[in-house]
């Protein structure tokens, strides 16, 4: 087992960022900063089948992730921890990391700020050696009576025999310095990914304005993604639950064309949501809810064309899109075989087309019409009633059709020209009469 | 692409001199509508009158066109069409955003257009058609973005010329006819009006080119 650390040595203060921070500001509540917790947990499921969690009650918090596995998906432990590093710090958490095949290694090293790795027993006990007692996870009290006894640094404590440390320093620091050391495993309780997923992070201070929404949310968003890249899924759907007083919530659902598990992403279509989304009443927590899962799209970079990478950029243009001004504000269009111009086109939710259009090709589009009668480019939602037009060009097209479903329509299209140049598509309504304009040869 | 088309001349030609070579490679540049990177910077209207009168040939690409047609329904979009049509089959997206009516699906599909390459975008208001305009216009995937903002300065369309050099697509502003007497800083201006049975177009500013006019007949208004 290789163990990667993460200590936080201001967990329970920076979990409530975006708040007033410093020494006036109070601690926040055991739940609200486990929570966070277990969000950061979720988050570093990516990384590691295998991680605990701890909240000490100084205020500090401590990651366990199992390395030793997945150094196959990530590459030496150098670079896993490199990746680490880089995916805390837009997540605004002061940290500090340790490599080592024990616990306690892992977490001395990470409290010793070294930036080397221990990978073998060996090398943690060389690097363990010269640092000084303080750096022991010992009460005050167990580190003074070391001190007293002589001893100034680890590789001295860990020199003595086993017995000897029981018999005078007490059971629970050699059960301590033994776990240190690799003697004896440690029981640990490693974070389960639940079925569906749920987060929230709760405001010390009542929000007004969306955009102090936005760093609580990047944070949550990291616990999805890592949650996801985890169990091998993506969301195509996720839900924003902003909490109001007295159990009131309001609940934005966030939707994207392709499945996705890129929290980047993710934030950007919850900030243009948010951008056009007028707050209630204030916002006292925030919660991320997913219960529906997809496959991820399998993407292998070095295979990926330009075309897949240009298809890519649309659907997240049209993401975009839809986030702001409401996904039934992005439609595609279709036409169907009816004589009834009214009837013979729809339009749906851009994102079933989009996935479609890949399939169909750009060969679908064959000019057609040439043997049926010309259409106008726009079309009028309803029929507009005018006079008789004066200077009819061409026509009459006669169109009948629809008394089986109660719609019917006996009508006789002209092309007609105004006194200023605009071209119009008439009817004479042979049922009910009268001269109506159905369109515009734009 | 070019250095294809040179590959080519050397396999199959016999070799040239220098002045004949010159001479072709200075017709290349003339027709070829590229850019240093290969994108075209003009994709051709399908009106050949009206493409000899263009600066690159064609529409400007990666910049934005403004049309301002002196009332509806004379073949404002017609003028369009054939250079539409063939963006959609070549895979480019086209994106409408906040048009006057209904494009109607059956007379794009008698023009040639690939429909399930069509994205139409309603926006409620101005500040909306915008920065929807500007977020399609960023994206290579789309070939075209046509938009009917109410109300526009030479600032928004500054911004507007911005994302579409981004994303490489043709811009299509539909302006009312009174925007003629505001300078912008598009790449192409043009009146529209109606004039017997064609289109009268007034090339009002050409970046790279001159003003003109001329009269080009789309197919629409041909009907039955």
């Amino acid at each position: 087992m290789l163990w990667l650390c993460i200590l936080l040595p201001r967990f329970a203060l920076e979990a409530s960022a975006g708040a007033a921070r410093g020494p006036e500001h109070p601690p926040r509540p055991p739940p609200a900063v486990q929570a966070a917790l277990q969000n950061l947990a979720l988050w570093s499921l990516q990384w590691s089948g295998q991680v605990s969690e701890h909240a000490a009650a100084d205020g500090s918090a401590l990651l366990w992730l199992e390395i030793g596995a997945s150094r196959r998906l990530f590459g030496d432990h150098a670079s896993l921890r490199g990746c680490v590093a880089a995916g805390l710090i837009p997540l605004g958490y002061t940290h500090r990391l340790g490599i080592a095949p024990t616990l306690q290694g892992a977490a001395l090293l990470a409290r010793a700020g070294l930036a080397t790795s221990a990978v073998t027993g060996t090398q943690l006990l060389q690097l363990l050696e010269p640092l000084p007692l303080a750096l022991l996870a010992l009460p005050v009290e167990q580190l003074a009576a070391l001190h007293g006894a002589g001893l100034r640094r680890i590789g001295e404590v860990l020199a003595l025999p086993a017995a000897s440390i029981a018999q005078r320093f007490g059971p629970d620091a050699n059960l301590y310095l033994q776990r240190l050391r690799g003697a004896v495993h440690e029981p640990l309780r490693y974070v389960q990914a639940p079925a569906h997923f749920h987060t929230r992070y709760e405001f010390s201070d009542p929000v007004t304005d969306t955009t102090a929404l936005l760093f609580p949310l990047q944070r949550l968003l990291a616990g999805l993604q890592g949650y996801l890249r985890a169990r091998e899924r993506a969301v195509q759907r996720y839900t924003l639950h902003l909490e109001h007083r007295r159990g009131a919530v309001t609940r934005l659902a966030v939707s994207l064309t392709r499945p996705s598990r890129d929290a980047a992403q993710l934030l950007l279509l919850a900030r243009e949501r948010l951008a056009v989304t007028a707050l209630a009443a204030p916002v006292h927590g925030l919660g991320v809810t997913a219960s529906e899962f997809l496959q991820p799209l399998v993407v292998q970079n070095d295979l990926f064309s330009r075309a897949d990478q240009q298809s890519e950029q649309f659907q997240q243009v049209l993401d975009r899109l839809g986030a702001r001004l409401g996904a039934g504000a992005v439609q595609a269009m279709s036409s169907t075989e009816e004589h009834r111009p009214e009837r013979a086109w729809h339009l749906h939710a851009a994102r079933l087309v989009a996935l479609t259009a890949a399939a169909i090709g750009p060969a679908g589009g064959q000019r057609d019409g040439s043997e049926r009668p010309s259409r106008p480019c726009w079309l009028m939602s309803e029929p507009r009633r005018i006079d008789r037009p004066q200077e009819l060009l061409a026509g009459p097209e006669r169109i009948e059709s629809g008394w089986w479903d109660g719609a019917d329509v006996a009508r006789d299209y002209y092309l007609a020209r105004e006194p200023n140049g605009a071209q119009l598509w008439v009817f004479e309504d042979l049922r009910g009469g009268g001269w109506h304009v159905h369109g515009l040869w734009a | 692409m070019r250095s294809q088309v040179l590959h080519g001349l050397n396999m199959s030609s016999p070799p040239l001199d220098r002045d004949q070579l010159r001479t072709r490679l200075e017709h290349m540049g003339r027709t070829a509508h590229a850019d240093d990177q290969g994108r075209p910077t003009a994709q051709p209207t399908g009106f050949a009158n009206f493409d000899a009168l263009l600066p690159g040939g064609g529409w400007p690409v990666g910049a934005i066109t403004e049309l301002m047609p002196e009332t509806q329904g004379i073949g404002e979009l017609s003028l369009l069409l054939p250079a539409l049509a063939k963006l959609s089959r070549a895979g480019r997206y086209l994106v409408w955003i906040a048009p006057p009516c209904l494009p109607y699906p059956p007379a794009l599909a008698q023009h040639g257009l690939v429909l399930n390459r069509v994205v139409l975008v309603q926006a409620r208001d101005t500040p909306s058609v915008l920065w929807a305009a500007e977020q399609a216009l960023r994206c290579p995937a789309i070939g075209a973005v046509l938009a009917w903002p109410a109300a526009l300065d030479d600032r928004r369309v500054r911004r507007l010329q911005l994302a579409a050099e981004t994303g490489g697509s043709c811009g299509l502003l539909y302006r009312p006819p009174t925007a003629a007497l505001q300078p912008s800083p598009a790449a192409l201006r043009l009146r529209l009006k109606a004039l017997n049975a064609g289109l009268h177009v007034e090339i009002q500013k050409a970046r790279g080119g001159r003003a003109h006019a001329l009269v080009v007949y789309p197919a629409a208004a041909v009907c039955a």
